[in-house]
């Protein structure tokens, strides 16, 4: 069992620290009980100072609570349909409150939860019983129209003696032989957080039952660490290299980041030196993170987040008043839009790169001169042939399709030259035929080795089979080789056929 | 056989090969002797050692070239992984009908260290079967322990009348006419890049019948990205969202790589000024930065991020 749930307080004298707010707390409770209803309360405050343990040591005083939160699916429907009607309607005892808990209000976002904070207004409006949502962040943007109409109790965090206090009477009654100092190292490292020190000395102790300064001191201070976005207005807001430090903690890939903080340096910066300067220190992480990647020596990473973080935030000479937004970086939605584009471009790459023995990026190089070339209808016929491309890939180099007139003509030409070729090796092998006979048979020997493995280049195989013959007899072998040529060529006629057929369809289509 | 002349017009055979001279006799006694040490051949792009790997293959495996020749590409397989089990599988059979098996691996440099250092391993596990043929733009990105064990071979530049001659050859191959003024162009823009030389001479065939002076000046300036000029006008005004969106565009969606951006960069800073639009000193100041640039990108840095960083000295 969780540690934090069996020594939950379960009074409001248990809670610990935010004194003030619970005598706010307090007469908020007795005015409902003496029928004298109230506006519901907003508790704000960082996680784990006990928000949820004092709604519930709350709850604890009406007969009944329903409790939501953010793992919930919050749409309107669902908020509602669970205490939509409870909450404008009393029970049938009369004088009988239900205390509504909303967890994590400012939790509400996503297509999900779309009208989620409307619905929250309204039953808000509507309800004749006591209500208490809690969320994390004051300023969120989702609190704006709920804070009017709530009591709002900002809660501080816990001071770190009430927590060492409380981490001693946990260890006194879990029987563990806790040093004090490392007990006060706990309570430091947790800043403020009763939760993430209760979970740490439950961790440390569960090991063995001895708690020593040593165990805490590896221990990571509690993972304070902020989002990407914090992140990024550390960095172009501050220029204390303390605060951008912390607020590029982040746990985000720290190419990420950066890239967020180039997006954005032209958005917040608008002095030209400060945008060439912080751009330039943008250029020098980048520099090292490129090192580290290929040396891999990772060790670089802390000069790149340091050209980053701290050489970004001083190129300003003094922090703007002004409001920017953070821009996800437009890199990104650009790559994202154009997905398709850059499958094509990258199919049409690799078809080239294995006829022509070139990369990708040379391929890619050659596009523009493709281009050109492709407003030649028969050039861009001979490439598309050549290179196998279909007909979307064909469209990526003009924007007309190749004229049927042109393709037909083409194709006959094609095969008139597979005619002439054909005839032409004829000759050849008759020729060798005739002039050689006794060099033939040598090469008859060599050439028998390829058989034991693969042959790929079907020709070779043919050239053998007739120089075998040759060493029988003289006259059928060359019927034979007719025949076979023959043979040959009617089933390679038929295929630029078909093709034929199947590009005029789609023609029509 | 038709389609891009630059594949058409490869030399099939070693002697046939344009400018290298040195190298070509070098590799002609390899094939002389029938067999070759690890080979590494570098230098920048256009001038052969694609088709100078694939020609020796052709000499020195003799008829079976095709069964014992395995190409690969490290840059586009998809990651060392493939390059080693192909590598693997290729070299655990015999050579067939020739006496070893050739393994060409382009663009090495693109490989991070630990690629190359398991590849050094490969080339040792299986040297009785296999010799290896390693290309390079750079030389300088290699780990040392592959360069010790490689020949290396360094490609210059091919030189201007040889791209010439060869363009010359093509033109009257194909039945096109052509005046020295274009060809000379041709080279000019080429700058000893022979694929380069002969898309411009095909791209400017394929609008006419003749290639002169300004079907291929018309080629040169439709090829280059127009938003390049564009870009700068827009940085130089200080608009650098503006100059920032069209660099990425280029980027992503025509693919243009981080080098050709900073070549295309500097031929249209080093056109202003010699135009007179730009001031000497300013103009110095940003070849600082743009040679910056290029260092930075060639030594494995981002690209795209480079080149905003490049474009923030416009403003």
């Amino acid at each position: 069992m969780l540690w934090t749930d069996k020594y939950r307080p379960q009074t409001l004298d248990e809670v610990v620290g935010n004194n003030k707010e619970k005598k706010i707390i307090t007469d908020w409770v007795s005015n409902w009980k003496n029928g004298n209803p109230q506006t519901p309360l907003l508790l704000v405050g960082p996680p784990g100072i006990g928000k949820t343990t004092l709604a519930l040591v709350i709850a604890k005083e009406f007969s009944e609570h329903i409790e939501l939160n953010a793992s919930d699916k919050r749409s309107q429907d669902v908020i509602k349909a669970t205490i939509g009607e409870s909450s404008s309607s009393r029970s049938l005892f009369g004088d009988e409150y239900k205390l509504i808990i909303m967890d994590e209000v400012d939790g509400i976002h996503g297509t999900n939860d779309r009208g989620g904070v409307k619905a929250i207004g309204e039953i808000i409006k509507n309800s004749k019983h006591p209500m208490i949502l809690i969320a994390n962040d004051f300023y969120s943007k989702r609190l704006q129209s709920i804070k009017p109409k709530c009591t709002v109790i900002k809660m501080a965090k816990v001071r770190s003696p009430s927590i060492r206090k409380a981490l001693r009477e946990i260890s006194q009654k879990e029987e563990i032989k806790a040093n004090p100092k490392a007990l006060e190292l706990i309570a430091k490292k947790s800043n403020g957080d009763m939760r993430s020190a209760i979970n740490t000395l439950q961790a440390l102790a569960d090991t063995d039952n001895i708690l020593e300064p040593s165990d805490v001191e590896n221990l990571r201070t509690k993972d304070d660490r902020s989002d990407i976005f914090n992140a990024i207005t550390g960095v172009l807001k501050s220029k204390n290299p303390q605060h951008v430090r912390e607020a590029l903690r982040v746990d985000e890939d720290p190419t990420l980041v950066m890239e967020y903080i180039a997006e954005n340096i032209p958005r917040e910066y608008t002095d030209k030196n400060e945008i060439k300067k912080a751009y330039e220190n943008i250029a020098k992480a980048d520099l090292y993170f490129g090192r580290a990647q290929s040396s891999r020596n990772y060790g670089y990473w802390k000069y790149a987040s340091d050209f980053m973080g701290i050489g970004v935030s001083s190129s300003k000479k003094e922090t703007y008043k002004k409001f920017s937004k953070i821009q996800t970086p437009t890199i990104f939605t650009l790559m994202g839009r154009n997905r398709g584009k850059r499958n094509l471009r990258d199919g049409i790459a690799e078809k080239m790169s294995d006829k022509m023995h070139i990369s990708h990026a040379i391929a890619i190089s050659m596009f523009p001169y493709l281009e050109i070339m492709f407003q030649n209808d028969e050039l861009a016929w001979e490439i598309s042939d050549f290179l196998e491309l279909e007909d979307n890939e064909i469209k990526r180099f003009r924007k007309k399709k190749i004229p049927k007139k042109v393709v037909t003509k083409m194709e006959k030409q094609k095969a008139q030259m597979r005619v002439e070729e054909r005839d032409r090796r004829f000759e050849e092998l008759q020729n060798q035929m005739m002039n050689a006979p006794e060099e033939i048979e040598i090469e008859a020997e060599q050439a028998e080795i390829p058989f034991e493995v693969t042959i790929d280049n079907p020709s070779e195989v043919e050239i053998d089979e007739t120089e075998e013959i040759v060493e029988e007899t003289s006259e059928v072998k060359i019927d034979k080789t007719e025949e076979k040529k023959e043979n040959k060529e009617k089933t390679e006629e038929k295929k630029p056929k078909k093709k034929t057929d199947k590009q005029v369809s789609l023609f029509s289509f | 056989m038709t389609g891009p002349w630059v594949e058409k017009y490869r030399p099939q055979k070693l002697e046939d090969i344009v400018g290298q001279k040195q190298i070509i006799t070098r590799l002609e006694k390899y094939v002389g002797e029938g067999s070759m040490p690890n080979l590494m051949f570098t230098g920048p792009a256009g001038v052969g050692k694609t088709t100078t790997a694939l020609a020796l293959a052709k000499s020195i495996l003799g008829e079976y070239w095709r069964n014992n020749f395995l190409e690969l590409n490290a840059s586009d397989a998809r990651g060392i992984d493939t390059v080693r089990d192909r590598i693997k599988s290729f070299c655990r059979l015999k050579p067939v009908g020739a006496p070893f098996r050739i393994i060409f691996l382009d663009e090495v440099d693109n490989m991070t260290k630990d690629a190359q250092h398991a590849l050094r391993r490969e080339m040792e596990m299986y040297t009785k079967t296999a010799s290896f043929i390693l290309s390079c733009n750079y030389s300088s990105k290699i780990i040392d322990p592959i360069q010790s064990r490689c020949a290396i071979f360094r490609f210059a530049p091919i030189k201007g009348e040889e791209i010439a001659e060869r363009l010359k050859f093509i033109c009257e191959t194909e039945g096109f006419e052509y005046d020295e003024k274009g060809l000379e162009t041709i080279v000019y823009f080429a700058e000893g890049d022979m694929r380069k030389a002969v898309n411009v001479l095909q791209a400017a065939t394929s609008e006419g019948e003749t290639v002169s002076e300004e079907s291929v000046y018309e080629v040169v300036s439709k090829a280059k990205p127009q938003d390049i000029g564009n870009m700068i006008n827009k940085a130089l005004m200080g608009d650098f969202l503006g100059a920032r969106t069209i660099l990425r565009e280029t980027m992503v969606l025509q693919g243009t790589s981080g080098e050709d951006m900073v070549s295309q960069i500097y031929s249209d800073v080093s056109k202003r000024v010699t135009e007179g639009k730009m001031e000497a000193d300013f103009y110095i100041d940003l070849i600082e930065a743009i040679a910056d640039c290029d260092f930075r990108i060639r030594e494995g840095a981002n690209p795209r991020i480079q080149l905003e960083a490049l474009l923030t000295k416009f403003i």
